[in-house]
């Protein structure tokens, strides 16, 4: 387990370490002389000449990289250009609340995908579970910023339970807190559920038709006994690996829903970033999804390694 | 006379939703007594694990029980509640099936699941349970069982996993023991071992058993009663050892014919012509008719079985005029080249000819896993704390053999031994880590990359596997046209030609060429293959497990081909198998391998009879022969740990004449008898040719 | 051991229904995409002050929205880019990644260990961002989206195309192919692709719906077609303002998209189940 660990460990570092390069040599690219944009476009050429020495926009460009990174691993991220604040203020506001949401959201997809899954896995062919596949199939198909609109339309607009945009934290008071929370996270889980429940399901069928199932059967265990002992441990295997990658996606992913929404995450925060071309956002933003991202991919190793029993304990020699 | 313990009567199953449905199981019907033991054998589709699941009501979903009934004890099982049927199972009936390796559930620990019967059936704790099932595994010979329990199924062997899943099913001591295949995935010595188990167990407890396989070997040495299986239908039933020696249905007597026996070189095997019959079709009269030699127009009728006496039953009305009459294939089969010539003397090879594939110290390693593997937290160390040790293994490890034009070499050795890299070391498809191959005296690796072609030319392969060895996506034709078109040895319409005369070589019909293979049975499969290999015209042709995969009936053919084939081509095979009787039966030279080295090497009666190095008695001691008496206790279990796997001995873990540190220290020397026998061991060749030499019980540790 | 002979021909030319459905109702979408708005008697960007944000009626099915061009015809020109996205960007995802898969699974060793690494950390990047990190730095049209989704879709493609090479490679008429001295483009493209290309197909044509659904996502936030031209996912971003007023102006596409990924999911599985005879009866 040592080894694939340092493995994962690994490739991670050396994906954080590639994006950073693939993100700082694009936003470069980027039309848009930063200095221009912090002078004015009327600025007087000698001035944006100072900004720019000022700036080290001069210097090539692996200098220019070396100091970026070096600052984003010392915390550092720069001033955004657009709020004049310094960028990581603004960065971990946009974090908490992110993780707010994935953390609220992640929990409901959780229990109620794997409910639904194994729920129609079991009861496989039978008319519950045709419901439930029905539901599912649909709900993939529609996509995410659609269904939000009509979230909005139904509890916002004709309903009006909800308010349709917006954040307030929790100083303001637990309700109004939560009453904002609602329709981004009914969102959210109603986007990730229907991908939680189909694997859940096919995981389950899938293991409930192997040999080892049938040997517990011959031993005169009763089904809800294999399904809560053999069957289960099993099947859920893929889904919790999968629902470790959901909780990167619903940080740093769901750019559509907190648009939609104005929620000020991560996403809404990176949209922004690119609208304004505020560059150090741009790329602290981008880094901190990356980072985030390829955090919950290993969050997925790790916890597949802990499960699997072949690759926790590896070939021990035997008695 | 007691009431049977299991009593089936009549049961007929079939399976599908649509029609026409499959017929697994028609009219089957047989007796256990408590305590006894029925063999219950079959080729694949003979419907036998049908039976097993059907007693204990664990038939699929797509399941029809359209006739007869199953009694345990005296009660109908299918009468009974669900909840009561399943407190049976595991309880009073319990099965242990073919496959260890998916058997048990990889992601809990052994202990757990063995466990499992005690407490749903015995409601014991799980301290209880855990203490029980530690005393089960002890009587199932298992050394370290609170080590084993704690283990996870990954990490044990597969011998290891069955004798466990035997001590599970013994957990709740029933009264009857379904074994389905139990042996068939496991190493022959290892089998041994757990036969002579079985036949323990069913002394000590007085336990029924119902033994399934298709191994007629390993049922002699088990069981007491006998039942035949073909196509779903009960074709004869008796005791074990009538049967086995005097059987009465034609099907077994084909099938006994069709059997290669270890120590008897016949000529010619007598396979049973023709395949299984399609089960989804009604059948009219007789269901082996069509492949019968000894049919008649009123086979035409439906048969029954009928009383031969002596307890016995059989399902053919010749049965008792046919008494005495061996399996005979019809007159239109070819026969063996050399009985037409009448030399009686197979086609050998002077010893002094220049071999034609020569394999010099042959050494192939291989690195457990990729490059950031091995890695290994070491801190003891003054250096870096993370090393590399990746694990390797010595597949081959020195090997040096020869093989002159025309002659068959076995190759035989167990699971692991290296046999397969070997095989495949030859033709290249493996690159060896040291040593060389020379085919014809130039040699295969370092020949420039066009004359590489050429060579190979003269070397092919014919896999083990059917269904996986012909591309599924081609026709015959094209398949068999292949080889002919990128060697450029024809073009145009002599290559139809030449592909009909290839499948005329291999006794397939020209209207094979336009099949795909989906529309062939295993055994037509497995002559494609060998007409392919043939299509270079080779001088050598490494023939890897390429019956191993086939019913016993169809495996009789297959060989008959191969040795046809080098009587009329004169081609030279390497022949490898794990089955010693195969082997036994069509290599003119056996080399036995373990672990990768060879341990022995020689003509076929220098190795066989008497064998003489301690693994080659061992193989020996432990391959099922039909009709070998069922009260002889196999080979004592040897078991030592191997600190380093690259000194002294391979087989000093397991052997039973281990002499102590020379073993451990000293690779074994390879001493040479007469006629170009060699053996390697310690031990000098006296003692060991010396029957009276041969241990009886195993040797201190 | 005996095989059973294929099932008659009859049985084996069955279509499943689902691949019947989806498949019609694929070939019906496709057939209003590219005849449809020569058919309807709007032009795309008809302006009509006149007639703004009126309900669905005679003269405009599907009603008309804030400038009073007729939702229907902008949902048949819509379906357009959509459906270009959702293929196009599947071929290049195909193009790209296929070769890429083969030489992985056939060449193993270096080869695999590289391009898994890259495809791993291609892996790790949310779609979504992947997209917008290319399109950002270059103004957005359509041809820029659909290069870009379709290379956010290039490792899974990469992986699955390898996992069915390393598949059909350990097969042994492929040990057969290499013992018989064949060259390594012969083994992949006679003897392995022709198995694993069904497997490639199916997962092709579910990625179509997930490119059409990235591509409108990316147009939503405005960074895939650009107005006046119409695509679905744009068209629910301009009528965003309008959704308690004018829903129709939203719903429209958005039901579009809906039965289009529906459409093409069934197509798919009904695929999946005729092409591998195992399959039936055991999933949905």
């Amino acid at each position: 387990m040592f080894a694939y660990l340092v493995k994962r460990l690994f490739y991670v570092a050396t994906t954080v370490a590639v994006m950073s390069v693939l993100i700082f040599w694009i936003t470069q690219v980027m039309p848009g002389n930063v200095a221009y944009m912090i002078l004015g476009d009327f600025a007087a050429p000698e001035d944006i000449a100072t900004l720019e020495a000022q700036l080290g926009l001069n210097d090539p460009a692996h200098v220019q990289y070396l100091r970026w990174a070096g600052g984003m691993l010392r915390g550092d991220m720069g001033m955004s250009l657009s709020m004049n604040q310094p960028v990581s203020a603004v960065l971990w506001g946009a974090v908490g609340r992110s993780a707010i949401l994935a953390g609220i959201s992640i929990v409901l997809v959780a229990a109620l995908g794997i409910w639904l899954g194994v729920y129609g896995g079991v009861r496989r062919g039978r008319l519950a579970d045709r419901i439930i596949s029905i539901g599912t199939y649909i709900n993939i198909a529609i996509p995410e910023f659609f269904w939000a609109i009509v979230v909005i339309m139904l509890f916002a607009g004709y309903l009006n339970w909800f308010p349709a945009t917006g954040y307030q934290g929790i100083e303001h008071g637990l309700w109004a807190w939560a009453r904002h929370l609602v329709l981004p996270v009914f969102t959210l889980v109603f986007g990730l559920i229907a991908h939680v429940s189909r694997l859940t399901r096919s995981s389950v069928i899938d293991v409930m038709q192997s040999q080892y199932i049938r040997a517990a059967r011959a031993r005169g265990l009763t089904e809800r006994r294999i399904v809560r002992e053999h069957a289960l441990r099993n099947a859920l295997l893929p889904t919790v690996t999968v629902l470790a990658i959901d909780v990167g996606v619903l940080m740093g992913g769901v750019v559509v829903a907190e648009t939609i929404f104005s929620y000020p995450g991560l996403g809404r925060t990176l949209i922004y970033a690119i609208q304004q071309m505020d560059m150090p956002l741009l790329q602290a933003c981008m880094m901190v999804v990356t980072c985030i991202y390829a955090l919950s991919n290993l969050a997925a190793d790790v916890t597949y390694a802990l499960l699997n029993p072949r690759i926790r304990y590896g070939n021990a020699a035997d008695a | 006379m007691s009431a049977p313990l299991l009593h089936v009567d009549g049961l007929t199953i079939s399976y599908g939703t649509h029609a026409p449905r499959l017929q697994a199981l028609h009219d089957v019907s047989f007796c256990i007594e408590p305590g006894g033991a029925l063999g219950l054998v079959g080729e694949s589709g003979s419907g036998k694990s049908t039976v097993a699941l059907a007693v204990l009501g664990l038939l699929d979903e797509g399941a029809h029980r359209e006739n007869g009934t199953v009694r345990f004890q005296g009660k109908d099982i299918y009468a009974m509640d669900d909840d009561v049927r399943r407190r049976l199972r595991g309880n009073q009936v319990s099965i242990v099936f073919q496959d260890p390796f998916t058997t048990l559930n990889p992601g809990l620990r052994v202990g757990r699941q063995i466990a499992e019967p005690l407490l749903v059936h015995r409601a014991m704790t799980e301290r209880q349970a855990y203490d029980e099932c530690e005393r089960l595994l002890r009587e199932v010979g298992i050394a370290d069982p609170a080590k084993m329990m704690r283990s996870y199924p990954h990490q044990l062997s597969g011998g290891m996993k069955q004798r466990a899943l035997i001590a599970t099913a013994l957990a709740c001591d029933p009264d009857l023991l379904i074994l389905d295949e139990p042996t068939t995935a496991l190493d022959v010595t290892v089998e041994a071992q757990i036969l002579s188990l079985l036949a323990s167990l069913r002394r000590s407890r007085s336990l029924a058993m119902l033994f399934i396989s298709h191994n007629l070997g390993v049922v002699s040495r088990v069981c007491d009663d006998l039942c035949v299986l073909y196509a779903g239908r009960v074709v004869e039933h008796g005791p074990a050892q009538a049967v086995l020696t005097r059987p009465r249905h034609p099907y077994t007597k084909g099938l006994l014919a069709s059997l290669p026996r270890l120590g008897e070189r016949r000529s010619r095997l007598s396979p049973i012509p023709g395949r299984l019959p399609d089960l989804r079709e009604p059948v009219a009269g007789c269901v082996f008719k069509p492949r019968c030699t000894f049919a008649l127009p009123s086979c035409e009728l439906e048969q029954i079985l009928i009383d031969q006496g002596d307890g016995r039953t059989s399902r053919c009305w010749r049965s008792r005029e046919l008494a005495d009459t061996p399996w005979q294939l019809p007159g239109t089969q070819r026969q063996a080249k050399s009985e037409q010539q009448g030399d009686g003397q197979d086609r050998r090879t002077q010893p002094t000819e220049r071999p034609l594939v020569q394999v010099i110290n042959l050494r192939r390693t291989f690195q457990v896993g990729g490059w950031l593997d091995g890695l290994k937290l070491d801190i003891s160390g003054g250096g870096f704390p993370i090393k590399k040790e990746p694990a390797l293994v010595r597949a081959v490890d020195g090997v040096s053999l020869d093989i002159r034009p025309g002659e068959i070499v076995g190759l035989v050795g167990e699971s692991g031994c290296g046999k397969t890299t070997l095989g495949r070391c030859l033709i290249n498809l493996i690159t060896p880590t040291e040593g060389s191959v020379r085919i014809e005296g130039e040699d295969l690796l370092h020949a420039p990359r066009a004359r590489r072609r050429a060579l190979l030319r003269k070397a092919q392969i014919v896999f083990q596997n059917p269904d996986s060895s012909l591309n599924p996506r081609k026709s015959v034709r094209e398949i068999l046209a292949r080889p002919l078109l990128l060697h450029g040895l024809a073009s145009g319409s002599e290559v139809d030609r030449r592909v009909e005369a290839l499948l005329d070589m291999v006794q397939l019909d020209k209207r094979y060429a336009d099949r795909y293979p989906h529309q062939m049975s295993g055994g037509e499969k497995q002559r494609v293959g060998i007409a392919r290999a043939l299509a270079t015209e080779p001088r050598f042709i490494v023939c890897d497990e390429a019956v191993s995969a086939l019913d016993v009936s169809v495996q009789a053919s297959i060989l008959n081909l191969l040795a046809d084939l080098r009587d009329e081509l004169g081609v030279a095979y390497l022949f490898i198998s794990h089955d010693l009787s195969v082997i036994s039966h069509i290599a003119d030279r056996i080399v036995v391998m373990y672990r990768g080295v060879v341990v022995e090497e020689g003509s076929a009666e220098q190795v066989l009879a008497p064998p003489q190095h301690p693994y080659t008695q061992a193989l020996l001691a432990a391959a099922p022969v039909v009709g070998r008496n069922s009260g002889k206790p196999a080979p004592p279990v040897v078991s030592r740990r191997l600190a380093d796997v690259s000194r002294g001995c391979r087989y000093r873990d397991r052997c039973a004449r281990y002499l102590g540190e020379i073993c451990d220290t000293v690779a074994p020397p390879t001493q040479h008898g007469p006629d170009g026998h060699r053996i390697a061991c310690h031990l000098p060749l006296q003692m060991l040719a010396d029957p009276a030499q041969r241990p009886p019980g195993p040797a201190s540790q | 051991m005996a095989t059973p002979l294929t099932p008659s021909l009859r049985a084996r030319w069955r279509l499943p229904p689902g691949l019947a459905w989806g498949a019609g109702l694929l070939v019906l979408i496709v057939a209003m995409a590219v005849v449809g708005p020569h058919l309807s008697p709007y032009d795309l960007d008809a302006i009509s002050l006149e007639e703004r944000l009126q309900p669905p009626s005679i003269q405009h099915w599907l009603g008309t929205d804030e400038f009073g061009r007729d939702v229907l015809s902008r949902v048949l020109h819509g379906a357009r880019s959509s459906l270009l996205m959702g293929f196009g960007a599947t071929a290049i995802s195909l193009l790209l990644g296929v070769p890429l898969g083969l030489a992985a699974g056939y060449y193993r060793g270096r080869i695999d260990e590289i391009i898994m690494r890259v495809i791993d950390v291609m892996i790790s990047i949310p779609p979504v961002i992947l997209g917008l990190l290319i399109l950002s730095v270059t103004t957005p049209s359509i041809g820029k989206t659909m290069f870009a989704v379709g290379l956010v879709y290039v490792p899974i493609m990469t992986r699955l195309t390898r996992s069915v090479t390393l598949e059909a490679a350990a097969e042994e008429f492929v040990q057969a192919a290499r013992a018989r001295g064949e060259s390594a483009a012969y083994i992949l493209f006679s003897e392995i692709l022709p198995n694993a290309w069904p497997a490639i197909i199916i997962e092709a044509g579910l990625r179509v719906t997930f490119a059409i659904l990235l591509g409108a996502a990316l147009s939503f936030l405005g960074l895939g077609v650009q107005p006046p031209a119409s695509d679905w996912g744009l068209m629910i971003a301009e009528a965003r303002p309008f959704i308690d007023s004018a829903p129709w102006i939203a719903c429209a596409p958005g039901v579009a998209l809906c039965v289009t990924v529906i459409a093409i999911n069934l197509a798919g599985d009904g695929l999946r189940e005729w092409l591998d005879p195992r399959l039936q009866g055991r999933q949905s």
